[in-house]
């Protein structure tokens, strides 16, 4: 394009006036031309930018996110457990789960045999039968394989097959303090012990892909050294004495954390069990205790103000109430204190106190300490106690040695407790609580009557009559009461078939822990001179117990005056 | 007018390619931070598997033996004790308990 006057020789100026102005229109409708072009031009600039950014706003998102509900979530991400100390007791870790697409597998015998080999316990049987239907395009194999197995299996080079990754809970300690940990489903997801709690309490994350939980550990009160202790000291008690089952507990006397639960036989967390003989018997299952109750009875006594531990008692003759007749199991023929209807654990001596007291007084007080409400603690409830609703004069007689009355060993062990860390109740706890920290719960007997019911526990233990002698540790003030409790069978009780219990606080100056060990159905044997009594079996696995926890819990052992 | 335009769609240009930088820009970075999110994920995982290891192996029935086996013995009770300071320093010649107790 050219502008500009077009000089043109020759021509007149009319004419060249003529040329200047047509060139003048020309030039200016140019430029006219010129300016919409440009305009044009920028607005379709502009036109293609802002296409391009509604392009970029509607593709250039990247992975579109969306918020899905709980039950549509493919597993449930959970935090790690861990003890005290913070020692790992579960976690979860991302594992390749195995499965087949039948359709695409070539032969279902030569991929069962080679996997049969990888994998340890694999029924082939079911899986040839799952294989068989081709119409089926997913199999699961395995959930959550080893990475050896996967690598193992990967090396196969098998057709149809292949992994997924799905979180699955891992318990590295085993089976210690299966009762307490609990079971998670195949999902994840809780259903059990502080495994169902955690569910329970928001601290699972739903989650659609297999991540790790960002939430910080959950800590437990127990201790993996003291659990061990307990159940390995168990397991060997039960060994000894054959016993059918064994239960342990160590307690934190002034602030209910539970060191140690043992239920044995255990359970694996991996393998969930409703075996009979597995259950949890310290807080699921409630058991006529026998004479361990009279702790309650001669602390009610005193702490009623109406008796001393110097009080006498004239236990010479059995005891008649309501048509039955109470006797002692070693009749000792002659009046005994307080102190020593405790020491000799006399049933006729604890009836006469509990009877003087009154029904009333005992149900009152049964429900002060804790004895007959329900409770309930992070690994679940606890089972109800067994009490028949008739409460008179015989019931009276029978509950205060124990009889008469199921109650689980977490519960009386709660409740006995109060009696030794000063006398105010305490609600057991399987959750860390910060050092120091005390029961605020209500007074339950007074200080001074929780003080010289110490000093009754530990004479249990030192003196000649106690029947707690071998539960002796030296240095550390162990005191107790022991319990043999026969149980029922058809037609009454079952003499040669009992709960030998023992339990004991320490140091006895100042309570720092209480334990608990019943042994179910001990046999005679001859290292307890064919005895099944507690204080010949329970007693002297509560001391081997203590001696080798005290350490750990930086309980000093102190030189003891004679 | 003329240095007007050319000068509105330079800007136009300049602006359209920043755009496009950005934005590229800006998906190398969310590839990046997706990379580093795998990473840490799977580091993640490693660490929960090695704690887990280091929990298998620290389990009291495994320690115990091992610790057996190179002589050594649980914790007795008696060798946690309170020292006896009365009696100790009643065991002390006079002189001796005079400067102890001084300097208590």
């Amino acid at each position: 394009m050219t502008s500009g006057i077009i000089i043109t020789p020759g021509l007149p100026d009319r004419a060249l006036a003529a040329n200047a102005k047509r060139d003048r229109v020309s030039e200016a409708y140019l430029v006219r031309i010129r300016a919409v072009a440009a305009i044009a031009g920028v607005m379709l600039a502009f036109a293609l930018v802002a296409g391009q950014l509604v392009r970029l706003a509607i593709l250039g998102q990247g992975e579109v996110s969306v918020s899905m509900s709980q039950p549509m979530a493919i597993a449930f991400a959970r935090p790690d457990i861990v003890d005290r100390n913070g020692q790992l007791l579960a976690s979860d870790l991302i594992m390749p789960s195995l499965f087949a697409d039948p359709a695409l597998v070539v032969d279902k015998d030569e991929l069962a045999e080679k996997l049969g080999h990888v994998l340890p316990g694999l029924n082939q049987a079911e899986l040839r039968k799952s294989l068989a239907d081709r119409d089926k395009r997913f199999v699961w194999i395995r959930r959550g394989t080893s990475t050896r197995q996967a690598e193992a299996i990967h090396n196969l080079g098998l057709p149809g097959i292949e992994f997924r990754n799905e979180l699955k809970r891992a318990y590295p300690s085993g089976t210690l303090a299966g009762h307490v940990l609990g079971y998670v489903d195949i999902d994840n997801k809780g259903i059990a012990g502080i495994e169902r709690f955690l569910d329970e309490n928001g601290q699972v994350d739903p989650v659609h892909t297999p991540n790790l939980s960002n939430r910080p550990p959950v800590q437990l009160s127990l201790d993996i050294g003291v659990q061990h202790a307990v159940e390995e000291e168990l397991a060997a008690a039960m060994a000894t004495y054959e016993a059918r089952a064994a239960v342990g507990l160590v307690m934190d006397a002034k602030s209910g954390e539970i060191l140690a639960a043992a239920s044995l036989p255990g359970v694996d967390p991996l393998v969930p069990s409703l075996e009979r003989e597995t259950m949890d018997r310290l807080s699921g299952g409630t058991f006529e205790l026998g004479s361990i109750f009279k702790m309650f009875t001669v602390a009610m006594a005193m702490d009623s103000g109406k008796f001393t531990l110097d009080t006498p008692v004239d236990v010479r003759k059995p005891l008649s109430v309501g048509g039955f007749t109470i006797t002692d199991s070693h009749p000792i023929g002659r009046i005994l204190s307080v102190a020593e209807v405790f020491r000799r654990s006399s049933n006729v001596g604890a009836g006469m106190l509990a009877l003087d007291l009154g029904a009333g007084r005992q149900k009152e007080f049964f429900q002060r300490i804790g004895l007959t409400g329900a409770m309930k603690t992070e690994a679940g409830s606890v089972a109800d106690v067994q009490l028949p609703e008739r409460w008179e004069a015989v019931e009276t007689v029978t509950r205060s040695y124990g009889h008469g009355i199921a109650v689980t060993p977490l519960q009386f062990a709660a409740a006995a407790a109060s009696l030794v860390n000063g006398g105010k109740r305490i609600q057991p706890t399987y959750l860390r609580r910060p050092t120091g920290s005390e029961s605020d719960g209500e007074r339950v007997i007074s200080e001074e009557t929780s003080r010289q019911f110490n000093a009754l526990m530990r004479s249990n233990v030192t003196e000649r009559d106690g029947t707690g002698r071998r539960a002796n540790v030296p240095g550390l003030e162990v005191g107790g009461k022991t319990g043999t409790a026969e149980l029922p069978g058809k037609g009454g009780y079952k003499e040669k078939s009992v709960i030998s219990s023992f339990f004991a606080a320490f140091p006895m100056s100042n309570p720092k822990y209480v334990t608990l060990v019943s042994l179910f159905e001990p046999q005679p044997i001859k290292e307890t001179s064919m005895q099944i009594t507690a204080g010949r079996n329970a007693a002297p696995v509560t001391a081997k117990i203590i001696a080798r926890i005290a350490p750990q819990l930086d309980v000093m052992s102190r030189s003891e005056t004679p | 007018m003329r240095i007007l335009m050319i000068g509105a769609a330079a800007l136009m240009l300049i602006s359209a390619f920043r755009l496009y930088a950005i934005n590229y820009d800006t998906r190398d970075f969310a590839e990046q931070v997706q990379a580093q999110e795998r990473r840490l994920e799977k580091i993640r995982q490693d660490i929960a598997i090695l704690k887990a290891d280091r929990a298998l192996a620290a389990r009291p029935e495994v320690i115990g033996p091992a610790a057996r086996a190179m002589g050594l013995a649980p914790a007795r009770e008696d060798q946690f004790t309170e020292p006896d300071v009365e009696s100790h320093l009643a065991a002390l010649p006079n002189e001796t308990r005079e400067a102890a107790g001084s300097s208590r």
